[in-house]
């Protein structure tokens, strides 16, 4: 399994309290319902686990869990790790 | 029953305080940067850029030259929108030694609903009348909706545009404006809280009484907020003593961060609101402090929000193995109108409950030094102890008003005592906090705290922990105030019969049943900046039928909210012309 969705996840199950299944289609606000803290627990365990910056603009490409994956791989790409 | 207890009036006076250290904050910024003490910064990696205070002086007056340079004059408000950071107290001494009064506001969270966050922001630029808005490149870029809204004459900087200017180091009096910081009250009208460098430190020195010898402190608590502020970093300053911040958004994302540093650095004293007690006994894990002990722990000040007896004993049960000391658990009371802290239970004293109308109620102790506070009655009369009431202070740390708002001010200051809006009762010379006077629920000829009704939700499942608010209302067809009780379902919890059983518990655990129990999406109740569920803007809000689901987050409205806020930030700044205000 791709490494960034093993750890959106985990920070779902484990740092969220979420017992439901988190698929690459659902949608982060709409399937998931994440609130506004909930999100930044979520991106910064991210950007803090792979050693990447999500940028604020990044969230215009951002609605599903597909898209957050997507651009965490692109983000470490860049960065070389 | 007591009839003597009963004939003594619930007033309570500190002990004298102590003459503050300094004169003004500045003369604090002068003798921390003389004794050599630093400020820590964490990162998430657990990465410390230190920064000794002498240099944060030196860059601070680099900055108020820049400041002066673009026109800021004696007594202009500058608004700093900061991230825990060197730059923060950088900006904060910096627009003080300009002669320029700082006020901290808070950042926008990533990913965050910027569209909501600008009209709070533009808000408060607009009731503090701020000339210059402070930041930093990252968050500049996020700010262009609501500087547009509030149009600060000079615009909107960032710290390292400002800081290469020639040192400058106006003077301070102890009268002038210190800072001005915003009430945790209701968003639709925030209040900008005056502060005088004689006020805050005031404060401190009331709070340093309780430090001990060489004090260590670690805050993940954000800058703009009252007990980060001043509790946190002005108190570090004036102390001098060893500091350790972390960002907010790190501990949330990783509690565990927050008592590491506690353990690592030896800290004696480190404040948090009631939840991140709750929240590190969620997800700190043992191997996260595997090694390390907390035993240097003195004071784990809990306050800002309403304190859970249960919390309390849970935490330190579960972190003794780890050397915490449950007697460092100390339940303290304070608003930003007073500029922090009011009361502090006496540390080094398990924490004290009484059960009040069936909760129970946690002590948060007795007046600090050079304080007094007494609970009055509906006629404004003092009442008995054990009696509930209003709760009043009065003190040397207590504001003379919100700024620009005599009306305001008025209604809750009277003969230098102000009106906390809270309602307690003092036992045994000790305060109890048991709710907001305005969020009384009167059902039938009967006053009920809210929380009564919240709390019954808790053993139904599928109801989110804590997020739940109770309040009264007029039905249109109803003869007299009835129960409404609005809370957050779980994450992917099933909804089918959930209201049903809402009803049930409440009925069950207080006799009322609630005319409407009305199950929402997590996040849709309005909190304040730091946090809490606020009552009565859920209840108008819900009154008025806009009560929503947080706004999803879609590619077209953060493209939208983003374009719109980086054009009108350009035309902020192109507009703003001098005088303009």
């Amino acid at each position: 399994m791709n490494e960034a969705l093993r750890e959106v996840r985990r920070i779902f199950a484990e740092e969220l309290g979420w017992s439901g299944a988190v698929e690459p289609h659902h949608a982060l606000a709409a399937d998931l319902q994440l609130d506004s803290v909930q999100l930044l627990t979520l991106v910064v365990g991210l950007e803090n686990r792979f050693r990447i910056a999500l940028a604020e603009e990044d969230a215009a490409q951002v609605r599903t869990v597909a898209d957050l994956v997507a651009l965490v791989e692109r983000r470490r790409r860049e960065a070389g790790r | 029953m007591r009839p003597l207890a009963r004939a003594i009036p619930a007033h309570l006076e500190g002990p004298p305080l102590p003459p503050p250290r300094h004169r003004t904050l500045l003369d604090a910024l002068d003798e921390a940067a003389a004794s050599g003490v630093v400020l820590t910064f964490l990162d998430a990696a657990e990465r410390e850029t230190i920064v000794p205070w002498s240099e944060l002086r030196l860059r601070a007056r680099r900055f108020a030259g820049g400041l002066v340079r673009l026109g800021i004059r004696r007594g202009d408000r500058v608004a700093l929108v900061l991230p825990t950071a060197p730059d923060f107290p950088v900006a904060f001494f910096g627009a003080l030694l300009a002669g320029a009064v700082p006020v901290p506001l808070y950042p926008p969270l990533r990913l965050g609903r910027l569209a909501a966050y600008h009209q709070r922001t533009a808000r408060m630029l607009t009731a503090c009348g701020a000339r210059l808005l402070v930041s930093d490149r990252r968050i500049r870029r996020l700010l262009g909706a609501a500087v547009a809204g509030a149009r600060p004459a000079l615009g909107c900087r960032t710290v390292e545009e400002l800081a290469s200017g020639r040192e400058h180091g106006g003077g301070a009096q102890p009268g002038d404006l210190a800072l001005i910081q915003f009430s945790s009250g209701t968003t639709v009208d925030p209040k900008p809280v005056a502060l005088r460098h004689a006020h805050v430190l005031a404060n401190l020195a009331a709070i340093a009484t309780y430090l001990g010898p060489d004090p260590v402190g670690v805050s993940w608590l954000p800058l703009y907020h009252d007990m980060g502020l001043i509790g946190c970093l002005l108190l570090a300053a004036a102390q001098p003593g060893p500091l350790t911040l972390i960002p907010p958004e790190h501990f949330l994302a990783r509690p565990a961060i927050w008592l590491r540093a506690i353990a690592r650095k030896r800290a004696t004293v480190s404040p948090a609101p009631n939840f991140a007690f709750g929240l590190s006994l969620r997800r700190v894990r043992d191997a996260d402090l595997a090694g390390l002990d907390l035993a240097t722990w003195r004071l784990a000040l809990n306050g800002a929000e309403p304190i859970a007896a249960a919390v309390l004993r849970r935490f330190a049960a579960r972190f003794a193995g780890h050397g915490f000391d449950p007697a460092a658990l100390v339940p303290v009371y304070g608003l930003s109108e007073a500029s922090l802290a009011v009361t502090f239970a006496p540390p080094g004293r398990p924490f004290r409950a009484r059960s009040h109308g069936g909760r129970e109620v946690v002590s948060v102790g007795a007046p600090v030094p050079g304080v007094a506070v007494e609970i009055r009655g509906p006629s404004g009369e003092v009442v008995a102890t054990g009696e509930t009431g209003r709760i009043f202070v009065r003190g040397p740390a207590v504001m003379e008003g919100y700024f620009g708002r005599p009306g305001a001010t008025a209604e809750v200051l009277r003969d230098g005592w102000l009106d906390t809006g809270d309602l307690g009762s003092v036992e045994e010379g000790e305060l109890y906090v048991c709710g907001r006077a305005k969020e009384i629920v009167v059902l039938r000829g009967a006053n009920h705290a809210p929380q009564r009704f919240e709390e019954a939700l808790a053993p139904v499942e599928g109801v989110r922990p804590g997020c739940a608010v109770a309040f009264g209302f007029l039905p249109p067809d109803g003869e007299g105030e009835e129960l409404a009780i609005l809370f957050e379902r779980n994450d992917g919890g099933a909804v089918a019969d959930l209201e049903e059983r809402v009803r049930a518990a409440v009925v069950e655990a207080t006799g009322i049943r609630p005319v409407a129990a009305v199950a929402l999406a997590p996040g849709t109740l309005p909190r304040t900046t730091s946090g809490k569920l606020q009552r009565g803007e859920a209840r108008r809000l819900w009154l008025a039928g806009a009560l929503e689901p947080p706004a999803p987050v879609t590619p077209l409205r953060l493209a939208g909210a983003l374009l719109h806020s980086q054009l009108a930030f350009v035309r902020a700044r192109l507009g703003a012309g001098p005088g303009e205000r």
